[in-house]
């Protein structure tokens, strides 16, 4: 049998218990033609190094666990092929959070920001289950169904300059997730939503560098989410000085 | 009565405190990469605002002082240094603008009321039509043409 071609792996690694900053390690391995970036790190940790640290769980690019900075740029290392990157190839966690384990990264600001764009159905009042279904037509589900493919990865925060520099943003995924109920026709929350958008650290400190978009693997477009939430939040403001302003759902 | 029970506390951190993590880094390549050029750009925009709103307040100031103090001002548009900011001003408020005609279908739903939204390249076009004419039309007012 060939023997398998080889690559080297260069791994960011960082213990909290032993080292003072992250360090990169080595690691040259045989891999597969067909192999995805997380398959040889798999192999590292299951053949080469145990005590490697790194999140996944599906492969199939649904659940977002395995997002990772690879040869600098972030991308969704189940869904990218180490046949696309030269012998040597670089893998760190991801930019703008802080580091928990070798690749391992700390999401907890991260959800604080899904948090406060309150990503869910807000009605003013309950509908009684008998009143049936609540419709909605198949064109209005496409208004809005692009930005409910988000799976969370957070690869659009690690590619956002505006995030490095306003760590108040909410972000691109948060603001994707809160517009899309926005447009949801079941959803009557988007004046309270609109008031988190306005806030600081809301859309308006978003100022189109269009990397969120440029990395989602799901090809969500979250700076047209933002963009689209920007005019519909104008809108909101303007209506709400008109006499009678408020009909807004 | 049996010595077990539940592990309630399975799942508290093995240190008091928040986990030590090692600091977060801006994106690779931020802000060399060229991919970053427009957003660069964009912010350095700033600049031109805030130094054509000094100039702005300076010339308002001239006009409530007399019309020495106007002729002065206007004199001292003249300087080659005025007039090549000037340029790189409209420069960049021209990119600026180009690339916001650019971005405005993004900020466009995909349905306008009950139609469809027309496509992306005839509102880029569009837009900057009017940019144009609307151009022409005050840089012939100020040439004195009307």
């Amino acid at each position: 049998m060939a023997e398998l071609p080889k690559k080297t792996i260069v791994v960011t690694r960082f213990d909290p218990d032993k080292d003072e900053a992250p360090r990169q390690q080595r690691y040259e391995i045989p891999v597969e033609p067909d192999w995805k970036v997380l398959d040889a790190l798999n192999y590292i940790k299951d053949n080469v190094d145990p005590t490697l640290s790194h999140r996944w769980s599906c492969r199939m690019a649904v659940c977002g666990s395995c997002g990772m900075n690879v040869d600098g740029d972030a991308k969704l290392t189940c869904k990218d092929a180490l046949s696309d990157y030269g012998d040597v190839v670089e893998v760190a966690p991801l930019a703008n959070f802080p580091v928990i384990r070798d690749l391992v990264v700390e999401i907890e600001a991260f959800m604080e920001k899904f948090q406060k764009v309150k990503p869910f159905i807000l009605r003013a009042k309950e509908l009684a289950v008998e009143a049936g279904p609540t419709h909605q037509s198949p064109a209005e589900l496409d208004d809005y169904r692009q930005f409910s493919m988000c799976i969370n990865c957070m690869l659009c925060y690690a590619a956002c300059p505006v995030v490095s520099n306003e760590p108040d943003f909410l972000g691109p995924a948060a603001i994707a997730l809160g517009h899309r109920y926005n447009l949801d026709t079941r959803d009557e929350g988007q004046r309270e939503r609109h008031a988190v958008f306005r806030d600081d650290g809301g859309i308006f400190s978003c100022s189109f560098a269009n990397e969120c978009s440029r990395v989602c693997p799901k090809h969500v477009d979250p700076a047209g989410a933002i963009q689209q939430a920007k005019l519909q939040n104008v809108i909101d403001w303007v209506t709400r000085l008109l006499p009678g302003g408020g009909g807004e759902r | 009565m049996s010595e077990l029970r539940p592990g309630v506390d399975a799942m508290r951190p093995a240190r008091a405190g928040a986990t030590r993590t090692a600091d977060s880094r801006p994106p690779d390549g931020f802000p060399g990469a060229s991919r970053y050029r427009g957003y660069l750009g964009f912010g350095f925009g700033g600049f031109f605002l805030v130094t054509v709103s000094l100039l702005v307040l300076r010339a308002v100031w001239a006009l409530g002082n007399g019309e020495a103090a106007w002729d002065r001002v206007q004199q001292s548009f003249q300087n080659p240094i005025y007039v090549l900011f000037h340029a790189l001003a409209f420069l960049w408020l021209t990119w600026f603008t180009l690339r916001l005609f650019r971005l405005f279908p993004k900020t466009q739903p995909k349905r306008i009321g009950p139609l469809e939204r027309p496509p992306d390249a005839l509102l880029v076009a569009g837009l900057s039509g009017v940019f144009v004419v609307v151009t022409l039309v005050v840089a012939a007012i100020l040439w004195g043409a009307f």
